[in-house]
């Protein structure tokens, strides 16, 4: 049963691991972006109909990650050039992603693809419990395992990290250094929408193989919570998207046994677990929130 | 404060005087849209009744029409009547939910010619009953419901009943005698489902187990993939659901070598290796029935003005052709089982039946009704699954 | 005179842009207006339909405004209204029957009060005692209020009658709010307005609503100054989740009489964005929720008469809600 669950956290967390990871960087600029649940919906969308189109789930990875840039590009438009309030951008954007995909997927719903499949790596995954939890997934999922050091690498060890970081501390360091923070937050979001976009490629194109709409279903915000539950950590989110992942499959692993519980409440269980995890660890800590987001939550108030 | 901020002002002033004077307008013209939609009524005197005299017929949909389920089934079937009656124009309205939203969709049909409607989700029929006293010349056909009024009349088709066959062609194929239910939430055509499936199976091997698994949702594919993987991980060989959108699952199992019974339309092609076969519907001729039935004034007691359930002798509902995988003995055995229900020889819920905990709910040799099962709020004996007391 | 050309072509970007998007999908975009129009403001029905969609609006805008003035996100108007719902439908079918009206009807609005307020309490303890960020907090809730919702009308709260299908029995037809005339048009919009009213006159005009401002401007000169930030931000919060929840009751008394998994769903988030729009400002909320919701109530038109699928109502509304952010706020300099 240990083995299910783990496996299933994998596989539900995955596309939420994508979109975290995005966020990460995006926040560690100073932009928040709700509104990558709409570039997940829109990479959701794009990967499935260009694979659809071509026959290729490459290229249709690729228009998906693109999609999801896209949606990012009006919210760091909308944010960094005309300062509206992120929140209300992120919102808006949701509605915008949702409207679109959902008119221009109608074709889609009943379309068959040849997605990616699951690809078992010779040797590693004959491990036992290892192999079958880690071993066993679709290439998107061992690129996103790739993707967490190497972002983690990026932020902290490698100069383009640390200028990021300081956008969203000091961005007058930023300027002091001849550079333009307005043109590092517009990499970051893109980058931030691009990985959401590949999320929701994942999700239809890898995991479900399948379009319809409005298929994020809030995951995408999901992921958004859980860079801060992450402390704006890669290795955090990755943590995070597999506990919410792994939560969902240890309700289903339950129904299935039969568990004498209201499924309502076993329904709750990823919200509340993401909710206790939060407490605990935002108790400990002196928070980590770079600077900038911090105006965004503090700093922004009616009224201005 | 900045000009921008006064600019952000006037765009929002702008936005509500706009909308202040379409008001005005609006209303200045209102009383010559209201004389027109009287004028057909005089016109066409000789036939009366709810239903008639219309230019319009309103369909309503809980969810998107395109998603390989129920509201598809339902969309299919208004496309119908959209054929057989080329004068009237069909009004649709997909993801109504089912709360009092729906009164405001159908009035505004009503406020568009409708005399005919079609709620066609459950949650519809109070917000229905609600608009039918207050519009007693509008017929209302709504689908699935228990209670009618004088100009509401409730249809449904006796899925179970496909459902129980799949349950027996699921009950001799699987090999590890475990079957996996994807369901929604537990609501009683939902139950129903899951014990008619389990009669089914248990009718022809007693040993089997289903494992029902809610995913709280009615169609949410990255869940229904992870459902269906841990179904899969857990041993279940074959997978069967009750979603509005039921690809993922049948293409879920198919990659992964388990077979699959299909619900709501025929999705045979999705899984060439896996599929075995599927309950579905089939609405057009009784969605048109019913419409000139009412158009034609006749729909005062008439049998739509009740609650009208029709089976699989009538064709509203069907099993799905079975795929290539299925034998022939078992193929000859659901026919013979399909045969005994037509002939009246079988009930597949006939007593009997004990529900999870062994109590008796439907006592030796009763043949419950169709109001008793669209009630069903317990799960039968050999169903792993828990629903809210 | 420029300025006022400049602006008439903002205001109808969006739907010049939206009538382009029509022609492209073959239907007619002036018939298409022309039929949204009629149905949103034809007559007194729709307006009236456009006045009982927007309630709900208004009063979870407010939940966000408050809150915003004291420095707090509430994104939570969605599980709040929920709650609200819920508490009081419990109360009201299983302690009020037979209560009459005058009675029954102010305790099934301080039970949505409520529960609004339990669910806004919450994320500004966890904010204050274990310093989770409020907006994270009541996100999540959302989502377990939904299902917690599931969870009685599925359970607890199924009504015996219905046939085992998860609705909450009736409500007392006395507890009911009045309607005007034969319409389904109810006092609850009334409620909303004054609601509106009320935070105005406390924010603008009381000490109480000085301080709150003081907070949302400068939480630590508010504390240098002595306000007690903590204590008036957990009663922001309480206040905003209580009109939410009020909204909730408004829509059970008003509206469906009783409880379904989907009561309300979807409201809160719209109801941020009107708060966003107006600025949260409680007097401009009332244009802006009513805005959105003739947008809601006219779309049921566009869908049928246009014959296009749903989502092109949100694809207008997104059109609309980016020409405003676009506006924005330009630089902060004021």
């Amino acid at each position: 049963m240990i083995v299910e669950i783990l496996t299933g956290a994998i596989r539900a967390g995955t596309s939420v691991l994508f979109a975290s990871l995005g966020e990460v960087v995006a926040q560690r600029a100073g932009v928040i972006n709700l509104g990558t649940e709409g570039s997940m919906l829109g990479g959701a969308f794009v990967a499935f109909a260009v694979t659809y189109q071509t026959g290729s789930p490459w290229i249709g990875l690729l228009a998906g990650g693109l999609a999801g840039l896209l949606f990012a590009l009006i919210h760091a438009f909308l944010v960094i050039q005309r300062r509206a309030n992120q929140l209300a951008v992120g919102l808006t954007i949701i509605f915008l992603a949702q409207g679109l995909t959902a008119f221009m997927g109608q074709d889609y719903v009943d379309k068959q693809i040849n997605g990616l499949n699951p690809i078992a790596i010779p040797v590693l995954s004959d491990i036992p419990f290892i192999g079958p939890v880690f071993f066993n997934h679709d290439i998107l999922t061992y690129l996103v395992f790739l993707l967490v050091p190497l972002i983690w690498w990026f932020l902290f060890y490698s100069k383009p990290g640390v200028l990021l970081r300081a956008t969203g501390e000091r961005e007058e360091v930023v300027f002091s250094l001849g550079k333009s923070p307005t043109l590092i937050r517009y990499l970051a979001v893109s980058f931030g929408g691009l990985m959401a976009g590949l999320g929701g490629a994942q999700l239809s194109i890898a995991f479900t193989h399948t379009w319809v709409e409005n298929m994020t279903q809030g995951r995408g915000i999901i992921a958004v919570a859980l860079v801060i539950f992450a402390a704006w950590l890669p290795t955090r989110a990755m943590l995070g998207a597999y506990l919410f992942g792994g939560a969902q499959a240890l309700q289903l692993a339950l129904q299935g046994r039969g568990l004498e519980v209201s499924p309502f409440l076993l329904f709750m269980l990823p919200y509340l677990l993401t909710l206790v995890v939060l407490f605990i660890v935002e108790r400990r800590k002196v928070s980590s929130m770079p600077e900038s987001l911090r105006k965004v939550f503090e700093g922004e108030r009616g009224g201005g | 404060m900045g000009t921008v901020m006064k600019w952000r002002k006037s765009l929002i002033v702008g936005l509500v005087m706009m909308m202040m004077l379409s008001v005005l307008a609006a209303c200045s013209g209102g009383d010559d849209t209201a004389k027109e939609t009287e004028t057909p009524d005089e016109k066409k005197e000789a036939v009366t009744g709810p239903g008639t005299g219309g230019s319009a017929i309103g369909f309503l949909f809980v969810g998107a029409k395109d998603d390989y389920g129920y509201n598809k089934a339902a969309y299919l079937g208004s496309e119908g009547v959209e054929e057989n009656f080329p004068d009237l124009k069909v009004l649709r309205k997909e993801n109504v939910p089912e709360t009092a939203e729906a009164e405001r969709v159908m009035e505004e049909m009503i406020r568009n010619g409708a005399k005919v409607i079609f709620p066609t989700s459950y949650g519809h029929l109070d917000p229905a009953l609600n608009v039918a006293k207050r519009y007693p010349d509008v017929a209302f056909f709504h689908q699935g419901g228990l209670k009618t009024s004088e100009n509401l009349g409730t249809y449904f088709g006796n899925i179970w009943e496909t459902v129980y066959l799949s349950g027996v062609t699921a009950g001799k194929m699987t090999k590890s005698n475990k079957l996996g239910y994807i369901v929604s939430f537990p609501i009683p055509q939902v139950l129903l489902n899951i014990n008619a499936f389990t009669m089914g199976a248990k009718s022809v091997n007693p040993d089997i187990k289903v494992n029902a698994v809610f995913t709280g949702s009615w169609c949410d594919p990255g869940l229904q993939a992870s459902a269906a993987n841990s179904l899969l991980d857990q041993g279940v060989d074959v997978l069967t659901q009750h979603q509005d959108c039921t690809k993922t699952i049948i293409e879920t199992a198919e990659r992964r070598g388990a077979m699959s019974v299909g619900y709501h339309a025929d999705a045979s092609e999705l899984a060439p290796k896996g599929w075995l076969t599927g309950a579905i519907w089939n609405w057009k001729e009784l969605y048109s029935e019913m419409a000139r039935t009412a158009v034609e004034g006749k729909f005062v007691g008439s049998k739509f003005n009740a609650s009208y359930r029709i089976g699989i002798e009538e064709g509203a509902v069907e099993l799905a052709p079975f795929g290539s995988s299925v034998p022939d003995d078992v193929k000859a055995l659901v026919e013979e089982k399909r045969l005994a229900i037509l002939d009246g020889s079988l009930h597949p819920f006939a007593g009997p039946v004990k529900d999870q905990s062994g109590a008796v709910k439907i006592e030796d040799g009763v043949k419950p009704n169709v109001e008793q099962l669209e009630t069903t709020d317990y799960l039968v004996e050999g169903v792993i699954g828990n629903i809210p007391k | 005179m420029r300025r006022f050309w400049i602006g008439l072509a903002f205001v109808l970007s969006p739907f010049v842009l939206f009538a382009l998007f029509l022609l492209s999908q073959g239907a007619n975009p002036l018939e298409s207006y022309q039929a949204m129009l009629r149905s949103a403001f034809g007559d007194w029905y729709g307006i009236g339909e456009v006045a009982i969609k927007s309630t709900p609006f208004l009063l979870t805008a407010l939940a966000v405004a408050i809150p915003a003035r004291a420095g707090l996100i509430n994104v939570g108007g969605e599980g709040q209204l929920m709650i609200g719902a819920l508490l009081t439908t419990w109360v009201g079918v299983f302690y009020l029957q037979g209560v009459p009206a005058w009675v029954g009807v102010p305790v099934l609005i301080l039970m949505g009060a409520l529960g609004g307020a339990i669910w806004g309490i919450v994320p500004a303890l966890l904010r204050q005692y274990a310093r989770m960020n409020e907006t994270i907090t009541t996100l999540l809730l959302n989502y377990v209020a939904f299902f917690t919702v599931g969870y009685f009308v599925h359970g607890p709260l199924k009504d015996p009658e219905s046939f085992n299908w998860p609705f909450s029995p009736k409500l007392d037809e006395a507890l009911r709010l009045p309607t005007f005339g034969s319409t389904r048009v109810h006092i609850g919009f009334v409620l909303a307005i004054v609601a509106a009213l009320v935070v105005w006159f406390v924010i603008f005009r009381t000490r109480v609503g000085f301080r709150l401002r003081v907070i949302g401007g400068n939480a630590i000169a508010a504390l240098q100054a002595g306000i007690k930030v903590n204590r008036m931000q957990l009663l922001a919060m309480v206040f905003g989740g209580a009109v939410a929840g009020i909204a909730g009751m408004i829509e059970i008394a008003g509206i469906e009489g009783h409880l379904r998994p989907m009561t309300g769903f979807g409201y809160g988030y719209i109801g941020f964005l009107a708060a966003w729009m107006a600025w949260n400002h409680p007097l401009w909320t009332i244009g802006t929720a009513f805005l959105l919701g003739a947008i809601s109530v006219a779309g049921n038109a566009l869908e049928m008469t246009s014959g296009l699928p749903s989502s092109s109502v949100s694809i207008l509304m997104a059109f609309i809600l980016l020409t405003v952010l676009a506006v924005g706020r330009g630089s902060k300099a004021s």
